[in-house]
């Protein structure tokens, strides 16, 4: 049965993959318009009407449907290979077909933008793309990971060889997509950026098409995957700490026995990810533990503090990937750029009428912004960092294998090493 | 036939290493052809704009045409088949290595059912703590990082704004100096003043700075200069009236400042700067600045040699530090104005300074430091007994009439207006005198004789740098970015007549003459536009950049590129190329034309061209 399903969705996926890719191919025109009067007249230059709203709607019906089989497959068939080739199914149709947009990822980006911003309408596909996964997440663990990311399934397909990592590296490494959340609400609430977007490894992939830094970025995040796996979910991803938070309280995540356990630890080794946590019971001295935790739990405030005052201090150089302030900083310093005639921001800069000294204001008043943001920002991680070191020092005894639920990607790996059966 | 389970390894063995290494094939060639495109890019060939440079030369050069056209076919070709191949490499790479990727699964699972990690020991107690350990490591090591950031990263932003500041103040301390200032000169100012000072004095309108008027006593006026006299010499920038016409004969066409041919002289001017010259007499004026001193020069007319220097120093408010400027403007950009008895000259500092004809001071005053981003460019002119001089900065606007005898302010007129960089033209319209400005947004008319605004009209926009043109009746305004404007003035109320944006200048400012308008832009195009109507006539790409302003002599439309180059065209409805001369040095300063020669400003040295 599995194995048809297989052989299905490669014919499918790959007759659509292919189809697409051939009414995707017109050339892009790049190339200067010649100069001579020569009779032919150049056609208007027209933006890329908007997306057909039904298809807008299909793919969330797309997400929806994919988050529903596979959710299925790992909570009631409990099958890796259904969880894989949906995976692939969803990269071929979100990645490759939709070129990495939309997607959830970045719909953390339009939804911050929607509060912040009363003129911005926030597009029902994106709040949509945004919320179905964390909602799934939040009764069934991270299927999305599992079987509907595009991001995740390339990284998955690639995952040949992988090695356990160290716990503290695991959990140093960590700390980065809190940080890169917190930067991504940041750029957005200043109305700066879409560094998810601007940042994604592997949108260049299924474009085809990318800066040759992140063309090397991308491939680089693949071949440290064959070893390292799904580096970027686990290491980078913003929505994931999301979705991790949701998951935490899932009431029906999956389990690696479909019974009860017998101790056999098959599983141990199973997890490309460290998701599965031991059974533990208490070690050391219960007095120094308890007494390190509550050390923990005292400077918490002062990590938010300093955290906080270090991000304040970052304002300025975080502040210079608003255009804006990069324009007038630019001007300030280098004013000559003012005559340089392929510079397209200055020039916009130039035939707006405004002057320096309104430029100036402005970058000023964004840099105030930062300056906020930069405080809540650097609490933000002070306080992932505190809370990092209490949830290290708290004990809870667990008796079998059991999933992490906050870093399990439901894969469905482990369960195949279960020689329990479903009663 | 049955396939073994062997068999099917070693196959899918093979097919993986034969698509790996097909993918890395693809690979190598897609990165070279990366590299051989930025080496060569299509788009950036050299030999189009070479070729296209020769066809302005000769236009009607049809060979020439078709040579260009396969030459852009050819570089067009080569652009679109490099894109091509990226993108066809790009697939079939993508190809192998999902087929390779496929098959080494296959191997895998083929293999063992299960597929194990590579795990590593072990315990979970001290697996924590030294996790607790590095969280606190790498934790305090980012703050760290982000403090040192924070401290080494200096904000520009508030550096400017803080300038702003320091500017004010001293603006404030030099008018807080002023009445100090008053007493010490109020005796000797008393006792000797000339009957000019004293008339001023009473003038209803006159403010309150006082120049520091020299203790030697000015020559009386002896009744103001003429027009013709004023054409017969070249007292302002662009001559007579600021409007870039030559009443000279004869002038030169032909010259080569590199090898001397038809140089008559040229020295180096000791300071730099980028005012142009004016001349009186046999007397020719020009300006240089550095951070140690303002000056002015006067050289012999016909000789180039040095008569006299002065220095504009000791001035009550002058700044102690130089206002920061741009290179390309400098502190001493205003060219200097003459009345043919004193001549003056106005700094990126906000000093002014008169000088009579043998380089005695007679006063001199501070403006407060004008509060310009680039440095002061407005150029001054004279109008009877008063010196004008536009003084549009990032704080306010204004006119000023400062009298030509003593520097006290005359009048002075607030401008709702944005900085500007442009200067005052001078122009009878048949029925009064107008001294005309351009700023953003407006371009207005002024009473020469009492400040007193005769109409204005917004029409530019961004930095305004052009000055106006003005011929039969019409003013010309223009700036990059904004549009260029015909204002028939003539005709009761100023209205626009037409209004165009195909060619705009940046620095360089119109010239209207015979019935034309002539824009030169800062992307090297010389345009030729119907002042009637407004449309485009000619335009010709010379390829260097304009921030010279075009001069009307002798029939001739003299134009100087930044190389050096001067076109020289017919002032007429087709375009007639007379020569291009060269100088043999940089130039962003206006040719002055006297005695059939032309005086001519380059980055280094000042030159005299005509025949010996």
């Amino acid at each position: 049965m599995i194995r048809q399903l297989k052989y299905y969705f490669l014919l499918i996926s790959v007759l659509l993959y292919s189809s697409i890719q051939t009414m995707a191919s017109d050339a892009k025109q790049r190339f200067p318009k010649p100069e001579f009067d020569t009779g032919y007249l150049q056609p208007d230059t027209t933006a890329p009407s908007a997306r057909f709203l039904l298809l807008e709607y299909l793919d969330v019906f797309v997400l929806l449907a994919v988050l529903t089989v596979v959710t299925w497959f790992v909570l009631k068939k409990r099958s890796r290979q259904g969880v894989f080739w949906t995976s692939v199914f969803s990269l071929l149709y979100f990645g490759f077909y939709r070129e990495g947009c939309i997607c959830s990822i970045g719909s953390i980006q339009n939804v911050v933008l929607g509060i912040v911003d009363p003129t911005y309408a926030i597009p029902l596909t994106a709040l949509l793309f945004f919320l179905l996964p964390l909602i799934f997440s939040l009764f069934f663990g991270r299927t999305f990971c599992a079987g509907a990311c595009p991001l995740g399934a390339i990284q998955d397909i690639v995952a040949i060889r992988p090695i356990e990592l160290p716990k503290w590296i695991q959990k140093v490494l960590g700390l980065i997509p809190y940080l890169y959340l917190g930067l991504a609400v940041l750029y957005v609430a200043t109305k700066s950026e879409f560094i998810i977007c601007r940042y994604d490894p592997f949108v260049g992939l299924f474009r085809f098409e990318a800066p040759f830094h992140m063309l090397i970025l991308g491939i680089l995040f693949l071949l440290v995957g064959v070893f390292v796996a799904r580096p970027y979910c686990r290491f980078f991803c913003p929505y994931g700490v999301l979705l991790g938070w949701m998951s935490k309280f899932s009431s029906n995540h999956m389990t690696i026995t479909p019974a009860a356990c017998i101790q056999c630890k098959l599983c141990a080794n199973s997890c490309p990810f460290g998701a599965i946590d031991e059974p533990v019971a208490e070690t050391g001295k219960r007095r120094s533990n308890v007494k390190r935790l509550m050390t923990y739990f005292v400077i918490l405030p002062l990590w938010i503090g300093i955290g906080g005052f270090a991000g304040s201090m970052m304002h300025v150089p975080l502040s210079r990937f608003n255009q804006t302030v990069y324009l007038a900083e630019q001007i300030i310093e280098h004013p000559e750029v003012k005559n340089d005639a392929k510079n397209i921001d200055v020039r916009t800069f130039m035939s707006s009428g405004k002057t320096t000294e309104q430029l100036v204001m402005e970058a000023d008043a964004i840099r105030d912004q930062f300056y906020i943001g930069g405080w809540l920002l650097g609490g933000f991680m002070g306080l992932v960092i505190g809370t990092s070191l209490i949830s290290l020092s708290t004990f809870r005894k667990r008796e079998d294998w059991e999933p992490n639920k906050t870093n399990c990607l439901s894969c469905a790996r482990c369960m195949d090493y279960c020689p329990v059966k479903k009663e | 036939m049955n396939i073994s389970k062997n068999d099917k390894i070693k196959l899918a063995q093979r097919i993986a290493w034969i698509s790996a290494g097909f993918a890395v094939i693809m690979a190598f060639l897609l990165i070279a052809n990366f590299v051989q495109t930025n080496l060569n890019k299509p788009i950036d060939n050299k030999t189009i704009p070479a070729l296209v440079k020769r066809l302005s030369q000769s236009p009607a050069d049809e060979a020439l045409k078709a040579e260009i056209r396969a030459f852009d076919l050819m570089a067009r070709k080569a652009y679109f088949t490099s894109q091509w191949q990226l993108r066809t490499g790009s697939y079939l790479m993508f190809l192998g290595v999902i087929i390779s990727i496929l098959a080494v699964r296959y191997v895998l699972s083929a293999k063992s059912k299960l597929n194990e990690i590579d795990s590593i020991e072990k315990i979970n107690e001290l697996d924590k703590l030294v996790a607790q350990k590095w969280v606190i490591y790498v934790g305090s090591g980012l703050i760290i990082l982000a403090l040192i950031s924070g401290f080494l990263s200096s904000n520009s932003l508030k550096e400017y704004m803080v300038n702003e500041n320091i500017v004010v103040q001293e603006e404030q301390s030099a008018e807080i100096a002023a009445p100090v200032f008053q007493e010490q000169i109020t005796a000797p100012a008393d006792s000797s003043a000339p009957a000019g000072n004293t008339t001023i004095t009473d003038n209803p309108v006159s403010t309150d700075v006082p120049a520091t008027i020299a203790t030697e006593t000015p020559s009386a006026p002896v009744g103001f200069p003429t027009l013709a006299q004023l054409k017969a010499n070249y007292p302002f920038f662009r001559g007579a009236e600021g409007i870039g016409i030559a009443a000279q004969k004869n002038t030169p066409t032909d010259w080569n400042g590199s090898d001397g041919k038809n140089v008559i002289w040229k020295v180096k001017v000791p300071k730099s700067g980028y005012s142009s010259p004016i001349i009186w007499g046999n007397q020719l004026f020009v300006t240089g600045a550095d951070a140690q001193a303002r000056m002015v020069y006067c050289y012999d007319k016909n000789s180039g040699k040095l008569l006299w220097e002065a220095a504009a120093d000791n001035i009550q408010g002058s700044p102690s530090s130089m206002p920061k400027v741009t290179a390309d403007t400098g502190l001493a950009a205003p060219t200097m104005a003459t009345d043919g008895r004193s001549v003056f000259a106005i700094f990126a500092t906000g000093d002014v300074i008169a000088l009579d004809m043998s380089g005695k001071r007679l006063w001199s005053r501070n403006l407060g430091v004008p509060d310009n981003h680039y440095g002061h460019g407005s150029s001054l002119i004279v109008y009877k007994d008063k010196l004008l001089i536009q003084y549009d900065t990032n704080r306010s606007g204004k006119l000023m009439a400062l009298a030509t005898q003593t520097g006290s302010t005359v009048w002075e007129t607030v401008r709702s207006s944005k900085i500007s960089w442009s200067s005052p033209i001078l122009v009878n319209t048949g029925s009064r005198m107008e001294v005309i400005l351009t700023t953003n947004p407006n371009v207005n008319g002024y009473n020469p004789d009492t400040g007193e605004e005769l109409w204005n009209i917004a029409c530019l926009s961004g930095e305004v740098g052009p000055s106006a043109g003005y011929a039969d009746g019409m003013v010309f305004a223009a700036n990059e970015y904004a549009k260029l404007v015909g204002i028939k003035i003539d005709g009761g109320t100023p209205e626009i007549a037409w209004e165009a944006d195909e060619f705009l200048p940046e620095v360089s400012s119109p010239l209207a003459v015979n019935g034309l308008v002539f824009i030169a832009t800062t992307y090297g195009v010389f345009a030729c536009i119907d002042a009637k109507t407004g449309e485009k006539l000619w335009h010709q790409e010379y390829g260097d950049a304009f921030y010279s302003s075009p001069v009307y002599a002798d029939g001739k439309v003299y134009i100087t590129d930044m190389s050096g180059k001067t076109h020289i065209v017919k002032a007429t409805k087709e375009y007639q190329l007379i020569s291009t001369p060269e100088l043999g040095d940089k130039a962003v300063c206006s040719p002055v034309f006297q005695d059939g020669r032309v005086y001519l400003r380059g980055m280094n040295q000042l030159f005299c061209l005509g025949t010996k």
